[in-house]
């Protein structure tokens, strides 16, 4: 949703794009690696020109899950400014245009063609008179004019682009915000996202110069790596001094993680409240001391079918940008496990408390002037500290139900393999109590891939129960599941339909899975799952980090857990040299192995040339194909705070979850309640 | 010319000599052409061709170059003959020049045709309505045209693709405007095309959104210019009053009355601008050059003259010769004006006495010493700005002298000047006849320099200069592959037959590796796939085969493979691109090209998966007709089922349950999915029981659409419990599942002596704890707590907890003797009047 005005600070004009600007002066710390502000600047840029190239005043119609996405980017006011008298939502049914100019602005599906085409024919019989423009993210595609062609509208559309790729939504995070693309390439074959990923990549390496190596596992981050390699274009010929690699870790690799349940405070959040495009929707009560919104409010837009304004389906829900740039508590909060996150408010609480007292001790009027200078610093924090104490104790009271409690007891016996057996019939149990469908599916695949597959008939009354509980539309979901291997039914076949699920207690022992931490001060990536490690952050840790995957690092004292600074010793990280030493594990893991160095030539130089800072850190970017969840960036930030001289860029087709991952592979008619 | 005639010999002064301007002949024309006025001339900007039809409304002597068939002649600057363009098309309104020098001719039926130098043409339509009205004017610009139809509508063409008409808006006119113009698009503050139309005594200008009348009164003007940089505009008056304003009519700048010198007693033929800040008008027999303090230089012409406005002058060409007149460009002007003692004209000087071994050189040097970088400076600039090598080179020098003098001096602009001069020098030359000074060269680039050379066939000249610049050589290349194609085909055509297929091929590719290889390129860049579409355009398959195969980049092998009728390898070769775009662009082609058996046949070779998958995609969105063939066709029964299925969705209960059936017998026919086929037969007996459960219900619940748990609860809170049991049996629904159902449902309604009845009908499979947890978590506390003691001993406290009953779980404790616990309530209890109930009990607790 295109949201009122956010807290990141301006970035920096992209019209000056310098080493500079790229190039944060701090050279050592965990913080961000490369200034990616610049992207969002170019994206906006582009959609500021884009709206101009339509004279005058113009309706803007909009592809719905873009409005998240541009929501990031910009505000209503910004395309008001441009022009844009009023906006629907693209949807079928008639379009109620004022203005002479239609703008529509939507990914190039065949579904919105035709909603297009529809509007279109029945304006024209109408006999209305308008200049229909057509906006294509990121890019106009044939088929889209061959579908416009069939409908007989081509001719009255202008088609152009709107290249939007990657959206910095911290400043370590790079997202597409695409959703389903999981579903996409990994059920449906459809690869166009692979392609545009590609597109997006190489846009990243013309701002930033090549990736001296790229580095992945899976068929599709195979293919990934293939195109950005070919598709380069000629001029792009520089390799990156600030960038040490790119790792693409493709969804395929590790089905297990998203699906279990994220234990650290934004992981939880995402799974009880949801975050969608970085916005969560709160009780205003959390926010309360927040300024008030812009008087204009946020226009939304509207069903096209309807009048220009709806009302929002919660009207006392209030959204809110969880970003941790401006919140500094939700900066220290996100990445924590659940479990030690009330202390850490206490802590904050206690400070925070001081710092007030502090004007008691104000004796001079220069004292007094600095408190008073101090104080719109307080009261930020102040309101930070209410919205996290606020939304953990939403989420406190739903991680003591016996369900929850009862499916992380599932997953992690599952996790050890630890009574199989019984876990399916808790599972069974879970179906009777009638928990939401996403959860007993999540854990029913869990319970799949780690112990190989389900003998047939416990797996068949599973299913049975399933579809008796929650409905026969589920059918197709289950089916989706199988071909995926997510789901598998033992004894298998002696032609197996799909291929087996890979061996998990190989796996688990050659990437030490089970990693027990403690939660307040980890020594492993095993804290978001209080003692399982993801097997993608141990594939990233494979690369850049070999020596964590063999062992914890030695325990951290408090002061490093406390802020993550002020650790004496932390290690070098290594140079980057592939997947040497872990050869076999990753064969155990299904899929190609991609580890490939891209030279440059003495071509022209790309457009953000730095100096080669010799003392400087490398970046390494991480690449999810297929989306990853808040626990895998926590792991990676958590890396990036163990050795100096490596700084990690996350990058993601889009961020997801076990339930939105199970949504994403049912069928468009299949019904879910909301987990929480 | 005398090549070493001083330069100021072509200047004139004006405002009482503190502005020059020169006028300097720079071609002797070699066409044979008496009489430019009986022509329609064309004249393409920054030293470009010139394009001439035979004006028809002139009534001319037949001699030996007249012609009887209308044709288009396209000359060089020089007057070099570059092509005849026969024209058997309707009557051609107007010819311009895009910036890419291609003509634009555009007819009175309203197509227009964009022809490049060797002749070859594309053609276009401004629509249906552009067609019935007819066109009676246009103007066209480099980027694009506006056209005005015969309605005085006005309609703008944007880019040289062949782009959709754009209706600007009405202009309100009722009669043809006395004469019109635009200002490009690149060049107005909104970047949309503007249209100024002279109307009465007016302007209107004109744009997609609205027309404005600008309320002149000193109309009607006869003609109007715009400037090159687009900020000014000339207008001239039917009485022959010249007068410029900035182009949003906000300033007036100076005037001036033709009429003032009797000879002009008729208006000009042609007003144009002279760079940015002056105007020629031109007459049969003389050009006059208006300044912007509305001085006058007279240039008397033999015959009649045709003016091409630059950006930084004027090109005017006769029968004779062609001129470039501009204002002395600052640099020429400080070195070269007669008594200039700028240190840049004192440089010059230095030089000569230095070469002629005067020790004046030492002396002068020393004087312009602080100036001296300005004056190197000034001198390399200056000599960009001659026409004359003679003159270029004594300014280098003066410049290289200057040079030795400055300790720190980079030396990028003098190399760059030298490098630029050569480069500008070759493509002056008469035989190429490109005029082009150094202001338009760097305004266009060098890259543009060389398409244009490669346009007329310059291909050695332009890949000498592309290596000079060290420029990529691929496009010239490529350019000269494609001319090679059609000449072997036209000599081919002459002789035995065509050139050999593998020699042309093999030369092409050969010549490419060469000059590739030395660029140390590699061979990216390289467009083998366009080369062979002009092979393949041309008749010659057998030759695009050969030079497809050396395409690298299969997205380019394409399009052409899918002319040629290579499906197949097409649909490979889409698919190795990793564009999906590219894949959906051959699987519709194909699908309209091929019997949908065959297109189903190709798609599914194991080999193209990615192909069908994206064929499925699409196909789910919009024609799932033919999905449902290709599911059949290729046996995928549980797709067909899935398909089935989903078609069903939000239909009525009949559709969906022959829906159901279809699917059923589809997962039935697969041995591995048994368990799929049951599951739709159960589907299938609740929709029918659901039926019935409405009818009997005489449609006032709903049940379809439900699951079977969903069912069984609406049976108990529709007090149909039977019904609920009987659902449990004949689905075997287990116990553990069923009683929660019953348990949820009859809370839901508050039954609760049912519930207690249910609770007591036999020992729970669940337990109680559920009904604890359930009910209190649903706020039934007291409800809740009844059943507390069923369960577990060790629970009970906390559950009573739950419930809030702190007083009995006080006494659970008590009765448990588990002081611990007590204590640990004590501890978390919520308010004092609890905390000191459970003190009294804690006290009685030994």
């Amino acid at each position: 949703m295109l949201s009122q005005g956010h807290t990141h600070p301006p970035p920096p004009p992209g019209s000056s794009i310098s080493g500079d600007d790229i190039h944060k002066s701090e050279s050592d710390s965990g913080g961000p690696a490369l200034n990616i502000g610049v992207f969002k600047e170019i994206a906006k840029r582009a959609l500021v020109d884009a709206l101009n190239s339509v004279n005058g005043a113009k309706t803007l119609v909009l592809e719905r899950s873009l409005a998240g996405p541009l929501g990031l980017l910009t505000e209503v006011s910004l395309l008001k400014h441009h022009g844009v008298d009023k906006m629907f939502w693209l949807e079928s049914g008639p379009l109620n245009a004022s203005t002479t100019n239609v703008v529509y602005l939507c990914r190039p599906q065949v579904k919105y063609m035709m909603i297009i085409s529809e509007q279109i024919k029945r304006l024209t019989a109408e006999h209305a008179t308008h200049t229909y423009n057509l906006f294509l993210v990121p890019r106009r595609t044939t088929l889209c004019e061959r579908i416009l062609k069939e409908e007989g509208v081509f001719g009255e559309v202008n088609i152009a682009s709107y290249k939007l790729e990657f959206i910095p939504v911290e400043d370590d995070l790079l997202s597409l915000e695409w959703e389903d693309t999981f579903r996409e390439i990994f059920l449906d074959g459809d690869e166009t996202a692979i392609y545009y990923a590609a597109q997006a990549l190489i846009t990243f390496q013309q701002a930033y110069g090549l990736f001296p190596r790229i580095i992945g596992k899976g068929d599709a981050a195979k293919k990934l790596a293939n195109l950005i390699i070919h598709l380069r274009p000629p001029r792009l010929a520089t390799v990156s001094v600030a960038l040490d690699s790119l790792i693409i870790i493709d969804r395929s690799t590790d089905m297990i993680t998203p699906l279990l349940t994220q234990l650290t405070y934004q992981g939880l959040i995402d799974e009880f409240i949801g975050i969608r495009n970085s916005h969560i929707e709160v009780d205003p009560s959390y926010l309360s001391n927040a300024p008030p919104a812009p008087p204009t409010g946020t226009p939304t837009p509207s069903t096209s079918t309807s009048a220009p304004v709806i009302t929002p389906a919660n009207p006392k829900k209030k959204k809110h940008l969880l970003t941790a740039s401006g919140d500094t508590l939700f900066n220290a909060l996100r990445d924590l496990n659940f479990a030690v996150v009330g202390n850490r408010l206490n802590r904050e609480a206690k400070r925070l408390d001081a710092e007030y007292k502090g004007r008691h001790q104000a004796q001079t009027v220069a004292q007094l002037r600095e408190f008073v200078g101090k104080l719109g610093g307080l009261q930020n924090e102040h309101q930070a500290l209410r919205l996290h104490t606020s939304l953990s104790e939403q989420i406190h009271p739903l991680t003591r139900t016996e369900q929850f409690n009862k499916s992380l007891e599932i997953q992690q016996n599952l996790l050890a393999s630890y009574e199989p057996a019984a876990q399916l019939n808790a599972i069974e149990d879970l179906i009777a109590q009638q928990a939401p469908v996403q959860l007993v599916l999540r854990l029913m695949c869990v319970a799949s891939l780690t112990s190989g597959g389900i003998k047939v008939k416990v797996l068949e009354n599973l299913k049975r129960e399933i579809l008796q509980t929650y409905g026969y539309s589920h059918l197709p979901t289950l089916l989706n599941l199988t071909s995926l291997s997510l789901i598998t039914a033992l004894p298998l076949p002696k032609i197996p339909l799909y291929p087996p699920p890979p061996p998990f207690a190989a796996i688990r022992k050659h990437l030490r899975l089970l990693s027990d931490t403690p939660e307040n001060a980890p020594t492993d990536v095993s804290f978001v799952y209080s003692g399982y490690a993801p097997i993608s952050s141990r594939l990233i840790q494979c690369v850049t980090q070999k020596g964590a995957v063999l062992a914890s690092v030695g325990p951290a004292d408090d002061a490093a857990a406390a802020g993550g600074a002020g650790r004496a010793e932390r290690t070098v990280a290594h140079p980057i040299s592939g997947w040497k030493g872990f050869e076999d594990a990753l064969k155990l893991i299904p899929g190609e192995t991609v580890d490939v160095i891209q030279k440059g030539d003495e071509g022209e130089s790309p457009l953000v040339a730095p100096p080669p800072p010799r003392d400087r850190a490398t970046t390494t970017m991480v690449f999810f194909l297929g989306g990853c969840t808040y626990t895998e960036i926590a792991t990676i930030r958590w890396m990036a705070k163990q050795t100096k001289g490596r700084r990690y860029l996350i990058a993601t087709t889009g961020i997801i979850n076990g339930s939105t991952l199970i949504e994403s592979l049912a069928p468009k008619g299949a019904k879910f309640e909301p987990v929480a | 010319m005398a090549m070493t005639s001083h330069p100021t010999a072509s200047w004139d002064a004006m405002q009482d000599g503190s502005v020059f301007y020169r006028k300097v002949e720079i071609y002797s024309m070699q066409w044979q052409l008496s009489d430019l006025s009986n022509f329609i001339i064309a004249g393409a900007r920054y030293g470009g061709p010139f394009a001439l039809i035979r004006n028809t409304s002139k009534i001319v002597a037949l001699d030996r170059m007249a012609f009887t068939k209308p044709q288009i002649q396209l000359f060089s600057s020089s007057g070099d003959l570059i092509q005849i363009i026969p024209w058997d098309q309707g009557k051609i309104i107007r010819m311009g020049w895009t910036f890419d020098e291609e003509l634009v001719v555009l007819n009175e039926e309203g197509s227009y045709r964009i022809y490049d130098l060797q002749g070859d043409h594309r053609q276009y339509s401004l629509g249906s309505e552009a067609q019935e009205v007819g066109v009676i004017d246009a103007r066209i610009h480099e980027s694009g045209l506006v056209a005005m139809t015969g309605n005085l509508g006005l309609l703008e063409i944007k880019g040289w693709e062949g782009g959709k008409p754009l209706t600007l808006a009405n202009s309100t006119l009722n009669a043809p405007p006395h004469c019109w113009s635009i200002i490009p698009p690149d060049q107005t503050i909104s970047r949309h095309v503007e249209v100024l139309l002279a109307h009465e005594s007016t302007i209107l200008s004109v744009d997609n959104l609205e027309c404005i009348d600008q309320r002149l009164s000193r109309g009607p003007f006869a003609k109007l210019a715009v400037s090159p940089n687009g900020k000014s505009l000339a207008l001239l008056t039917k009485a022959g009053l010249l007068w410029v304003v900035s182009s949003d009519f906000q300033r007036s700048y100076s005037e001036y009355d033709t009429t003032r010198e009797g000879a002009n007693s008729e208006l000009p033929s042609q007003l144009v601008w002279c760079g940015n800040d002056a105007l020629l008008l031109t007459w049969n027999s003389v050009a006059l050059l208006v300044g912007p303090y509305g001085d006058t230089l007279r240039y008397p012409y033999s015959s009649p003259s045709f003016a091409v406005s630059e950006i930084d002058g004027v090109r005017i060409v006769s029968s004779e010769r062609c001129d470039f007149l501009q204002k002395v460009p600052d640099s020429s002007e400080s070195v070269f004006r007669p008594g200039s003692a700028s240190p840049a004209a004192i440089l010059f000087d230095a030089r000569d006495h230095f070469d002629r071994k005067s020790a004046k050189a030492d002396e002068s040097i020393r004087e312009i010493r602080p100036e001296l970088a300005a004056a190197v400076d000034a001198c390399i600039d200056a000599a960009g700005q001659e026409i004359e090598p003679y003159w270029q080179r004594r300014l280098l020098n003066a410049a290289a002298f200057g040079r030795a003098f400055l300790d720190l001096y980079n030396p990028t602009d003098f190399v760059n000047m030298g490098q630029t001069l050569k480069v500008l020098n070759a493509t002056r030359y008469y035989e190429v006849g490109i005029p082009i000074t150094y202001a338009q060269y760097t305004h266009t680039s060098p890259r543009h320099l060389i398409n244009r050379l490669t346009a007329r066939n310059r291909h050695h000249l332009a890949l000498r200069i592309s290596a000079f610049l060290r420029l990529k050589p691929d496009p010239v290349l490529k350019h000269w592959a494609c001319a090679k194609i059609v000449r072997a085909r036209a000599e081919g055509e002459g002789a035995a037959g065509d050139v050999d297929d593998d020699a042309l091929c093999q030369l092409i590719v050969s010549k490419f590796e060469a000059v590739d290889g030395k660029e140390k390129g590699g061979v990216e860049g390289v467009s083998y796939a366009e080369i062979a579409k002009k092979a393949w355009d041309i008749g010659r398959t057998n030759l695009a085969t050969k030079l497809l195969d050396h395409e690298p980049r299969a997205a380019d092998q394409v399009p052409l493979l899918l002319n040629m009728q290579q499906d197949r390898v097409a649909l490979t070769k889409a698919i190795d691109s990793g564009d999906t775009d590219l894949v959906y662009h051959v699987l519709l082609h194909l699908k309209r090209r091929l019997n949908l058996g065959d297109f189903f046949r190709l798609v599914s070779e194991p080999s193209l998966v990615t192909a069908s998958n994206l064929l499925k995609v699409y196909a789910r969105e919009t024609e799932r007709e033919m999905l449902k063939d290709y599911y059949y066709m290729e046996d995928k029964r549980v797709d067909s089922a899935v398909l089935s299925l989903e078609d069903s969705e939000d239909k009525e209960v009949t559709e969906r349950i022959s829906a159901i059936k279809t699917a059923a017998k589809f997962f039935s026919e697969d041995a591995d999915h048994s368990f799929e086929a049951k599951a739709m037969d159960e589907a299938l007996r609740l929709l029918v029981f659901q039926q019935q459960l409405e009818k009997d219900s005489d449609g006032q619940k709903k049940y379809v659409g439900l699951s079977v748990n969903e069912t069984m609860a609406a049976c108990f809170v529709n007090g149909l419990a039977k019904k609920a049991d009987r659902i449990k049996a004949d689905w075997r629904v287990p116990d553990k599942r069923y009683w929660y159902t019953k348990l949820y449902a009859l809370t839901s309604i508050r039954d609760f002596d049912g519930l207690d009845a249910f609770a007591r009908s036999k020992r729970s499979p669940i337990g109680y704890e559920p009904f604890v947890n359930h009910l209190a978590s649903k706020g039934f506390n007291k409800q809740a707590a009844a059943y507390v003691s069923r369960c577990d001993p060790a629970k009970r406290a906390d559950m009573f907890v739950a419930c809030g009953e702190w007083r009995s779980a006080a006494l659970e404790c008590k009765e448990r003797g588990d002081r611990d616990k007590l204590e640990e309530l004590r501890a978390i209890c919520p308010n004092s009047l609890i905390g000191r109930e459970l003190d009294q009990i804690l006290s009685t607790m030994n």
